[in-house]
């Protein structure tokens, strides 16, 4: 039981390597914070404070009893919490408790780089919940800062300013960095065949759900997250007004609340699509789902990906990660013949109907025989009426939500007339289905691509129409037409305006002015997306598929993957040769005297005489042109140039002496024996 | 790490996992180059018995650059010596302790010399060998009384002893003579250091001989005779080492006692062989 009574030991790490390891780890948890239980958070930051409280001179490392019941209750209360030890949260949580704990023990050279590791970890996880630039630029930061640290750590003692050790480490990083280029480029990446997988809730990011209820699509509409970004590879962009990002085909509906419906045959595709294609290639922000999105209608097959019935895109495996595909999308549809199961569906009535909404449809229905009257007419009731979009329209009661949005409250948002439509075209005998995704975009001119955010989400509906096919019909076009122009933030923002009674009040220049500061700010953000785009591109979608072509493109489409790691092992060990030879090189700089007259040494050392640890130079010169007698005159004069170049007071240029030992003749070792 | 990135396929993991890997890389050439050129040279090494610990000092000194947080070890050596900072023209004074104990003459010192600069993710290591010659006595070791004092011939044997009956005068004071002799009331005059003389006759001679301990195995004779010598130098006898092959006239003082463990530290067995 030696264990138990052995005396609690005092701090052996000094304070600024300490303080700097304890800032590391408080940055790499921050990004965590939001995940971990509260307590938890809690426990590290006291955990820091206590660990740099021990370091005081006096001050001991806890025993090891009081870790132990730290452990039991760290662990026990993460399992208490959470019910279970699995998971990201629990996971993230049990880190963080080890983190803690190990903090308060740490003590030694040992500890201090488990410590290190453990920050460079921490730092490691931020980047699963976030993967922008800006994220792994702070994520560098912590990098900087903890290799920093582990510089000034190593120096001991008295190691000088954090500084030089922070100039070591950004040297270090930057001398690595042929290496990362070449590892990051070449080093084979693998997907698939792994079963440890972060599911979904890792992202959380919202974004759209197979089921539009009143209420799903608002939610996301303030939301100023980034969906996706698209750019055009062929020039050609469309404009803004009839970019229909699809997502998700709705079939079943009830009312106001449409969902998926069930699993329907697979339909012929693509060649019933026509008109000239656009080209996109999309990089898709993580959602944890399996949405993709193309503008309407994909025309093209993605990789990793099936066309669903209805016409839209689903990936095959939920996406975690950036994701970039290219599709081509045809905007005429020459469809004619509706599939049996699909014509089943889009024509499945809601279970439940008012009869208010029964006399609507009935009059819609005996006045007008043609379907596309139909349509118009079921339009012109929403335009004719006293509709308004709204973001907070309220809830509708389930079961006569639809009855009561038509001529009661009259408020909601692109869902609600959506779904209202859709129903109401099944009701009046026309197949019609609500399709989900986004619409619109903001463009950035300075990268040519579209950025389409969360708020750009959007509901809208199809109906078929015979031989004509399935017809894009948006209600909220007819409620309002200015979202659909130009956009739900500067509708908002022009709504407001109206409202706002002091706006005329406001002097000209002001209003330039602050129309000059928006403008500003805009160009800003849009410059700051180009780069994280581009950032997106080159790093975060750098995956096997483009790693491929990236080869192919180099010629070695066709060498295998174990030959590529010999080669990169081949290139690092050259690289990290150069560099071995430039440190030499470099490190000779500076005493140019001193090199010289080793030199000089050295040469006569190579004839067979050498300098004793104890002669001075000019002892050891006239040694040497006694025994190289030939060369006395050089020797001399070497000898009394270093002599006045370390120890004079006029001293002369260092160039004489290096030239002077230039001019020493290769010398040999007298064939007799010098004894 | 990089089953963190590659299974997430998340591009940013993948970054950051390559970039702590070319920082290790680069990290060991660091650590080599930190190492490089770095000579260590021992300063003569004061003489101990085999159990106890041997002192080295030693000179670090580099050719090139700078050097940080070198650790020199001996092996199996009981402390480090550390090293912060090392520049090119102020080379560093340092001890390295460890036990010794096999007795012998020694000329060379397995000495480790590592770092962990820069990161710590690799540890440069580097063997140098130290040429000094040290010696390690045997321990003085046995249990056998002090043979008895031989031929009291009543002959002055050496002239001038250290020690003696009757006070012989003063003469100046060497490195390395006894401390004890010293005459310190003299020195608290403000005289230099002296030291009192006694002359007298040699009133018995202790001689140690190998031969009479054949009982007794190779180490353990050494052992005694070890234990005999240190014990007539702080006696008033003067003492005579026989080895086969070799015999150190009877004498004292601090010289004679040296050369007496030295003979014996540096004993084989090749010379007892041809003795016998």
């Amino acid at each position: 039981m030696s264990v138990w009574t052995r005396p609690r030991l005092t701090s052996v790490i000094e304070t600024t390597p300490l303080v700097g390891i304890v800032i590391g780890l408080v940055l790499g948890a921050i990004p965590l914070a939001p995940r971990l239980a509260g307590w938890v958070l809690g426990l590290f930051l006291v955990c820091c404070v206590a660990r740099l409280v021990m370091n005081r001179p006096a001050s001991r490392l806890p025993s090891l009893s009081v870790k132990m019941v730290l452990f039991a209750l760290g662990v026990g209360g993460v399992g208490l919490t959470y019910g279970s030890m699995l998971g990201i949260d629990p996971g993230l949580s049990i880190l963080l408790v080890l983190v803690s704990l190990k903090l308060i023990e740490a003590n030694g050279e040992r500890d201090f780089h488990v410590l290190a590791l453990l920050g460079y970890f921490l730092a490691l996880c931020d980047l699963f919940f976030s993967q922008d630039l800006l994220a792994w630029l702070y994520v560098a930061l912590i990098l900087v800062l903890l290799t920093a640290t582990l510089v000034r750590f190593h120096r001991g003692a008295d190691a000088g300013s954090y500084r030089r050790s922070t100039i070591l480490a950004v040297t270090l990083l930057a001398q690595a960095l042929p290496l990362v280029v070449l590892l990051f480029l070449f080093f084979p990446r693998v997907y698939g065949g792994f079963r440890f997988q972060f599911s979904q809730s890792l992202l959380g990011t919202g974004g759209m759900s197979d089921r539009l209820s009143p209420g799903s699509v608002s939610s996301l509409a303030l939301s100023e997250q980034i969906a996706f970004r698209a750019d055009f590879p062929d020039g050609s962009i469309p404009p803004m007004s009839s970019m229909y990002w699809r997502g998700g085909v709705l079939w079943r509906g009830e009312g106001l609340t449409w969902v998926a419906g069930p699993r329907l045959n697979q339909e012929r595709r693509m060649g019933q699509l026509g008109g000239p294609g656009v080209r996109q290639r999309i990089s898709l922000q993580p959602h944890g789902a399996r949405w993709l999105f193309a503008l309407d209608r994909p025309a093209s097959e993605v990789r990793g990906a099936t066309y669903q019935p209805g016409g839209y895109l689903q990936s095959r495996r939920t996406i975690t990660s950036q994701f970039r595909y290219e599709v081509v999308s045809r905007p005429d549809n020459r469809e004619t013949t509706l599939p049996p199961d699909q014509r089943l569906e889009a024509q499945r009535p809601p279970s439940v109907v008012s009869p208010r909404v029964e006399a609507l449809v009935d009059e819609w229905k005996n006045q007008h025989a043609e379907p596309r009257e139909r349509v118009e007419a079921a339009l012109h009731f929403f335009r004719r009426e006293r509709f308004s979009y709204t973001l907070s329209p309220g809830t509708y009661q389930d079961a006569n939500a639809l009855d009561t949005f038509l001529f009661e409250r009259r408020e909601g948002f692109c869902e609600h007339y959506a779904a209202a439509f859709a129903t109401l075209m099944r009701l009046a005998g026309l197949p019609s289905r609500v399709i989900i995704g986004y619409h619109g975009g903001e463009f950035n001119a300075l990268g040519r691509y579209v950025i389409v955010r969360q708020s750009d989400a959007h509901a809208w509906c199809e109906v078929w129409i015979k031989d004509s096919g399935w017809q894009r019909i948006d209600p909220t076009d007819m409620i309002a037409p200015e979202r659909i122009s130009s956009g739900l933030a500067s509708y908002l923002e022009s709504r407001a305006a109206q409202a706002d009674p002091n706006a005329p009040q406001r002097s000209i220049t002001a209003a330039g002015w602050l129309e000059l500061q928006r403008e500003m700010q805009r160009d800003a953000r849009l410059l700051w997306d180009s780069i994280n785009y581009q950032w997106d591109l080159r790093v975060l979608n750098f995956d096997e598929e483009t790693q491929r072509s990236f080869l192919f493109s180099l010629g070695l489409g066709n060498v295998s993957w174990p030959e590529i790691v010999i080669w990169v092992g081949v290139v690092i060990a050259l690289l990290l040769a150069v560099l071995a030879l430039w440190m030499r090189r470099s490190r000779r700089g500076g005493d140019e005297v001193g090199h010289a007259y080793a030199r000089f040494c050295q040469a006569l050392e190579r004839g067979g005489l050498r300098r004793e640890q104890w002669e001075g130079p000019q002892h050891f010169g006239e040694r040497a042109a006694t025994r190289f007698a030939a060369q006395a005159e050089v020797i001399r004069q070497i000898t009394s140039l270093y002599i006045q170049l370390r120890y004079g007071l006029t001293a002369p240029a260092p160039d004489s002496l290096v030239r002077a030992v230039r001019q020493l003749p290769r010398l040999t070792p007298p064939s007799r024996n010098p004894e | 790490m990089w089953y963190a990135g590659a299974s997430q396929g998340n591009g940013a993991a993948y970054l950051l996992c390559f970039v702590l890997a070319g920082l290790a890389l680069v990290s060991v050439v660091h650590a080599w180059t930190n190492l490089r050129g770095i000579t260590i040279r021992a300063e003569s090494i004061p003489p101990v018995f085999a159990g106890e610990d041997l002192a080295v000092p030693i000179v670090v000194s580099a050719q090139q650059g700078s050097h940080f947080a070198l650790r020199i070890l001996a092996y199996p050596g009981i402390t480090s010596a550390t090293i912060a900072e090392l520049g090119v023209s102020r080379p560093q004074r340092a001890e390295l302790r460890l036990p010794v104990l096999r007795r012998g003459c020694f000329r060379e010192l397995p000495v480790r010399l590592r770092s962990s600069f820069p990161l710590g993710f690799f540890t440069a290591r580097q063997i140098l060998l130290l040429r000094q010659t040290f010696h390690v006595y045997p321990a003085p070791h046995g249990a056998l009384p002090l043979p008895r004092a031989l031929t009291p011939t009543r002959q002055p044997h050496s002239g001038t002893r250290v020690e003696g009956d009757d006070y012989g005068g003063v003469r100046a004071w060497q490195p390395g003579e006894s401390q004890r002799h010293i005459d310190w009331k003299a020195a608290a005059r403000g005289q230099p250091l002296l030291t009192k003389q006694w002359t007298g006759e040699v009133d018995e001679i202790l001689r140690f001989d190998w031969q009479t301990l054949a009982a007794l195995d190779t180490e353990a004779r050494l052992s005694q005779l070890a234990k005999w010598v240190v014990l007539a130098e702080r006696g008033p006898a003067a003492y005579e080492l026989r080895l086969p092959g070799k015999t150190l006239p009877a004498a004292r003082g601090t010289p004679h006692y040296h050369a007496c463990l030295r003979a014996l530290a540096e004993f084989t067995e090749i010379v007892e062989g041809e003795a016998g």
